[in-house]
């Protein structure tokens, strides 16, 4: 095991991805490691059907002309921005596809509000030029400019939420493919290599804060990722990522199916009442994705684990429910308590089960932050 | 006996054994399918499976058509259609066959109206099969299948229509669609797990791209082996446990049936015959199947006794692929895909005569190709190879990018020529990622949505639906004009000096001048009876309505017959002239069992209104009498009063008579209501409103009810026996007794005075003022106390009691707005002051000193004063005519003797100064 907290992508999987290349016989473009069917099969699994000696797991779940529009994108001249509602998978997918195709996911700019052109382009080094003067050298290259070089994918993390003059020097990189630096007399260009592209993510919610020219939105194909509503696909998804949250805190605790359907079906149950709530203070605040199951059901287990008996219970599970999803007092406890009461309730009633513990547990957790 | 197809079957059964931790029904089915295979080649009448929406099916027939030119056409097609085949001439397909029952006998009767269609495209073989056999002389064409009338014997139930569909998807109702070739896995994980390892998202993609794209250039005996051969891979995945399985085979059982009845009447070869049926039913091994005499038949149940009556209406590529569940766009695609078939092989389809596009002279068929050899194997190449596709059509594919990123940008889209690049280079990357070396429609349309759908939707269609508008779009049939049943026809006849194009699929504006042109009446009345009886947005008036006591010089209407054509076609089922059909609809309404007197009366005006047949009014209006009679409950009071006052002040306006149901139906209503108003006040379920308007009909309708007959004592008696415990009837029964004369204005006053000065009942007040609201309408001269009432409900009520009344106030006032506000208000504007300035100085009447106050009521101890004074004056002093109508009227009275006016101040003043008095009377020359 690696004594990294969290691997990157290529690292995690660089045994199969290893394996992988060295059954690939498709064409490749570019400088690209796998050939885009391979890409594919590395990101959404193998089946019998593909003759594979080894299986190979799905990594991402979601429908697969998501993937493959995506993987046919970074082949193309045009960048990728993954589009989505927070919790959905889009980062992930874009380390997965940098990792499988380069090797490397770790060339990130993270838009922020202080994301400058530096970020983007490069900087230098203070003492340097100071002690030598501008050059090459001197020089520190942004993560983009770094995948330029070396011609593999570069990732652009929540681009709406830089502001547009950063998101403007992007522009050029796009279409011209390179990066030219004044400050030099000579080598002051840089070139793109082939296989160079950059995938950037989007948040649909905070669209407005920074939203997209239309000249740069010329320059990405948009692939919409939605959240996942599909109860089987989202068991999953829940399912994958708790398995690897266990065998990384090397937690012995089994999650019992039974719980993770009530997981799920009170999810499903609440993003129903948002979809037809009529104001924003009807609604919780959370998006109530994917990840934010994830995120409960891992305060869940660390709890269980830490200072429970060592069992996943539906009272805990409960707990961390209510405590992930009120975020506002009073409005997100009050839409709890209503569904807890209204929903909950007669449910325990009719179905006992793991709804009963799931039940009191709600209830005195709410209490609690009442 | 061997078979051309044992090497296969061999090798299939090596296969199952190989993969020998499969199923163990595995070599059964793969032995299986072969089988059927053979067997369908081996019968003697040439079955001919096809697909529904398949190119390669059409192609394949047309070309079979031309090649074998058979004598006998059987097609899988309800019987009782056949009479309508020839009317597709008239048509521009796509259209439906439509059998359609109203009048059932034998089904529930709450499933009426039944329909059943069966859409017909160009791109199909069931209409290439039709058109040869049309328009081919000497050869007969026969629908085997089983008659609508079975379709619904055999469906288990009846009644479930199925949800509602987007409007544009809707033209074809909510009927039953019937499809030759439905050709579909039966489970779902089968279909999943085809989906799944074809790497395509739906049926229709994946039927394009491992059947049809295949079989599109194949020979014969390949499509013919191959198409049996898919029908019974999913006849025998199919569960065989269910009704449709059995469904299914009865129907193969029933098309045989016919089948050899038919051969063994025409005495026709086998061989020159062609079946046309689904692939499904092409791999049937039902005993019954087959042509050879002896083949044991299969009874066919009678038809029920249901009239059915049969129609073309239009249909649409959407409105087929939103019936049959099939993706959006595959029919179009399909039809594209046909036409450029067509193209490429160079192929002249059939086409009936007479339709539009068709050709006039038709070349005369080339000689039948002589019969063809022993039966080959087909199936092992096909099965061992990869399918083979086109090349890539780089022309065409090309074509598609220029033109939907002109489309999108037409659309609000910000796309440029570099789009279109980007859409090409993807949908080729795309194409080889999934594995095909030519990119089909729909990874065009996967690699268009990729580069040119950003973050929002500028206008009305995504890029998604513009792929669909540009890979063929949504083609909308019509049906032309001598395919239309009668009241069709007769509706445009009739519509016809409107000037309009009525069958243009657009809104069309009828501007009807009728003081320039009186002509146009017969439209204006035709057009008002098609807006009563179709659906809403078919015919809109813009200007001019039609209501009792209304005449229009002008009039202009939105016509969209053109798009509504369905619920023109569907009317003529009912009758012949839209009269008819009306007349028939109001009968309908009088006489259905839930019907009430207000309906009645409705259908009474509605036959004012649009027929002037008094024959139809006087029955109508004897209905009403009968459910106003029969009725247990007064819900529908308020409407009742409504329309029969409207009917009244109708007739009083325009005949010399009320017709006899009228004065019928007021006596009737007289008596009944007021047999109902004791229980009314009581129960708690009957509203205020109701009471109000139950006593609104009684006071209202007096005059006219005593004159024909009826006792007042009646009435009388009735209030006397009424004793409501709510707040809002007491106070309705008050105004009620204050009508009769029972309780003096002064009283009423007096015992409202007192609830308002109870503190135990202030909390309730708001409630009679609600009851005193609700007087309005039947004690209309109560109205300065009821504005009087609400002036001291809102100056003395406490705003805990107010506060929460006043939204209920609004809305009782909203809702009846049109009986009670013009009273209210112009009550109101009587007493209050008009000017901002005059309110200082003002005193409300009620409030005014005693002397001051308006003589409403009864006068106190000092007897009338004001011109009821000078009135009884004039009697006293001429009691001879008062005398003789009290002898007449059998009353004893007696006369008070009249208090003498004592003068008062006015009287002093004005004899001791006569002068101003005098010249008064000379100004006024009296």
């Amino acid at each position: 095991m690696s004594d990294m907290l969290r691997a990157p992508a290529e690292v995690k999987y660089a045994e199969e991805l290893d394996w992988l290349e060295s059954v690939d016989d498709g064409p490749k473009p570019f400088s690209w490691r796998l050939s885009p069917k391979m890409v594919r099969l590395f990101v959404l699994g193998s089946e019998r059907a593909d003759g594979l000696e080894r299986e190979i797991a799905p990594k991402w779940f979601g429908d697969r002309s998501f993937v493959e529009r995506s993987i046919v994108t970074l082949a193309s001249d045009r960048g990728l921005l993954l589009i989505g509602d927070p919790g959905t998978g889009k980062s992930w997918l874009a380390e997965l596809l940098s990792a499988a195709i380069s090797r490397n996911s770790t060339l990130v700019v993270q838009g922020t509000a202080g994301t400058t052109e530096d970020h983007i382009k490069y900087s230098w080094n203070v003492s340097m030029v100071i002690a030598k003067g501008q050059s090459r050298a001197s020089m520190i290259p942004s993560p983009i400019m770094t995948a330029m070089e070396n011609g593999v994918i570069g990732r652009f993390e929540e681009l709406t939420r830089s502001t547009s003059d950063v998101q403007d020097a992007l522009i050029s990189i796009l279409s011209e493919k390179y990066v030219s630096i004044p400050e030099l007399d000579d080598d002051n260009i840089v070139f793109a290599k082939p296989g160079f592209s950059i995938i950037a993510t989007a948040n649909s919610r905070d669209r407005g804060v920074n939203d997209l020219s239309s000249a740069l939105k010329r320059r990405f194909n948009f692939v919409r990722i939605p959240v996942v509503t599909n109860r089987k696909s989202e068991a999953e998804i829940v399912r994958f990522r708790t398995e690897e949250l266990l065998r990384r805190h090397n937690i012995e605790l089994e999650v019992p199916p039974t719980l993770l359907d009530v997981l799920l079906q009170s999810f499903a149950d609440l993003r129903a009442a948002a979809a037809s709530a009529g104001s924003d203070d009807e609604r919780l605040e959370s998006a109530l994705s994917t990840a934010e199951q994830i995120g409960v059901l891992e305060d869940a287990i660390l709890h269980s684990n830490f200072f429970g008996a060592s069992a996943l219970t539906s009272e805990t599970l409960a707990s961390s429910l209510v405590g992930s999803l009120a975020r506002r007092s009073p409005e997100d406890l009050a839409i709890l308590n209503k569904y807890w009461h209204g929903v909950i309730e007669p449910r325990s009633r009719e179905q006992s089960g793991e709804w009963e513990g799931f039940l009191s547990g709600g209830r005195q957790a709410i209490a609690t932050l009442s | 006996m061997t078979s051309p197809f044992d090497p296969l079957r061999d090798q299939l059964l090596g296969a199952a054994e190989s993969l020998a931790d499969g199923p163990a029904a595995l070599p059964e089915i793969l032995a299986g399918i072969v089988d059927d295979v053979d067997h369908a080649l081996r019968e003697p009448l040439e079955i001919f499976p096809v697909c529904h929406h398949s190119p390669a099916s059409a192609l394949a027939m047309l070309r079979r058509l031309r090649e074998k030119q058979p004598k006998v056409v059987y097609l899988e097609l309800c019987e009782d259609l056949q009479p309508l085949l020839t009317e597709l001439r008239n048509c521009r397909l796509p259209v439906a066959l439509q059998a359609f029952a109203s009048e059932l006998d034998g089904f529930p009767a709450e499933s009426a109206p039944l329909s059943v269609i069966a859409p017909i495209t160009e791109a199909s073989a069931e209409y290439q099969a039709i058109s040869y056999a049309l328009d081919t002389p000497g050869v007969e064409l026969v629908l085997v299948d089983r008659s609508t009338d079975h379709v619904f014997q055999w469906q288990p139930d009846v009644s479930s229509p199925a949800g509602t569909p987007e409007p544009e998807d809707d033209l074809h109702g909510d009927a039953v669609g019937v499809e030759i070739g439905d050709l579909r896995p039966r489970f779902a994980e089968l279909e999943e797990h085809l989906l799944h390892h074809g790497r395509v998202r739906h049926w229709s993609e994946w039927w394009d791209q491992y059947v049809e794209q295949p079989l599109a250039g194949a020979d014969h005996e390949t499509y013919r082996q191959v198409m049996v051969l898919v029908g019974s891979l999913f006849r025998r995945l199919a569960p065989h446990d269910t009704k449709r399985y059995a469904g299914d085979e009865d129907r193969e059982r029933y098309m045989w049936t016919r089948i050899r009845e038919h051969l063994a009447r025409s005495g026709a070869d086998p061989a020159d015959c062609l079946y046309i049926c689904g692939a499904f039913h092409a791999a049937s091994r039902v005993p019954e199947a087959g042509s050879a005499p002896g083949t044991p038949d299969f009874t066919i149940t009678p038809r029920t006794g249901t009239t059915w009556l049969y129609g073309l209406i239009p249909s649409s590529h959407s409105a087929i692929e939103a019936q049959f569940g099939l993706a959006p766009g595959s029919v179009s695609i399909a039809a594209a895909t046909w036409q450029k078939q067509l193209q490429k092989l160079r192929l002249t389809p059939f086409r009936l005569e007479g339709q539009k596009g068709a050709r006039k002279a038709r070349k005369a068929l080339p000689l039948p190709a002589a019969a063809s050899g022993p039966v080959v194997d087909h199936l092992t190449g096909y099965m061992a190879g990869p399918p083979v596709l086109d090349g890539l059509d780089e022309e065409e594919l090309r074509g598609w990018c220029v033109d939907i990123v002109r489309l999108a940008r037409r659309n609000g889209y910000l796309a440029s020529t570099a789009d279109a690049i980007a859409v090409f280079e993807t949908s080729v990357l795309l194409a080889g990622m999934r594995g095909r070396v030519r990119p089909t429609p729909y990874d065009f349309q996967d690699a268009a949505v990729t580069c040119i759908e950003k973050d929002t939707v500028p206008g009305r269609r995504d890029v998604r639906r513009l792929c669909e508008i540009l890979l063929g779009g949504d083609r909308i049939g019509q049906v032309g004009y001598e395919a239309l049943p009668p009241l069709a026809r007769d509706v445009y006849d009739r519509l016809a000096p409107l000037g309009l194009d009525l069958e243009q699929r657009s809104i069309q504006r009828a501007l009807l001048d009728l003081a320039a042109r009186p002509e146009l009446t017969a439209c204006s009345q035709l057009l008002w009876m098609l807006r009563y009886l179709l659906p809403d947005q078919a015919v809109r008036p813009i200007m001019g309505s039609r209501k009792l006591g209304e005449k229009h010089i002008q009039e202009s209407w939105d016509l969209d017959l053109g798009r509504n054509q369905r619920a023109v076609i569907e009317l003529g089922y009912e009758g012949v002239t839209v009269e008819q059909v009306l007349e028939q609809r109001l009968r309908r309404d009088a006489w259905d069992p839930k019907a009430t007197a207000a309906t009645a009366l409705k259908a009474v005006e509605n036959s004012l209104l649009f027929l002037q047949s008094p024959r139809l009014t006087d029955e109508l209006g004897a209905r009403a009498i009968e459910l106003l009679a029969a009725e247990r409950t007064v819900d529908g009071a308020p409407d009742v009063l409504r329309r029969i006052r409207r009917l009244l002040a109708h007739y009083r306006a325009t005949t010399p008579v009320l017709p006899a149901w009228c004065g019928r139906f007021v006596t009737e209503g007289y008596a009944h209501y007021c047999t109902l108003l004791p229980t009314a006040f009581v129960e708690e379920e009957t509203g205020v409103r109701q009471v109000g308007a139950m006593l609104g009909f009684l006071f209202s309708m007096e005059s006219l009810a005593l004159s024909l007959g009826c006792d007042r004592t009646q009435l009388e008696i009735a209030v006397r026996q009424s004793h409501p415990e709510s707040p809002a009837k007491i106070a309705l029964l008050w105004a009620a007794l204050h009508q009769l004369g029972a309780l003096p204005l002064a009283d009423l006053r007096e015992r409202v005075g007192e609830l308002l000065g109870n503190p135990l009942v202030v909390p309730s007040f708001p409630q009679y003022v609600s009851g005193f609201v609700q007087a309005l309408e039947p004690v209309p001269r109560l109205a300065p106390f009821v504005v009087e009432t609400l002036s001291q409900a809102f100056a003395r009520l406490p705003d805990p009691v107010l506060l929460p009344w006043l939204p209920n106030l609004i809305t009782t006032l909203k809702q009846q707005a049109a009986e009670l506000v013009p009273v209210l208000t112009r009550e109101a504007g009587r007493t209050f002051p008009g000017t901002l300035a005059a309110l200082d100085s003002w005193t409300a009447p009620w409030n005014a000193p005693a002397r001051s106050r308006p003589s409403a009521g009864p006068a106190g101890p000092g007897g009338p004063s004001g011109p009821a004074a000078a009135a009884v004056a004039l009697l006293a002093a001429n009691p001879a005519s008062a005398d003789a109508v009290a002898a007449l009227l059998g009353c004893e009275g007696e006369w008070t003797p009249l208090a003498v006016a004592s003068g008062g101040e006015a009287t002093v003043l004005l004899t001791a100064f006569p002068a101003s008095a005098e010249a008064v009377a000379e100004l006024i020359g009296t």
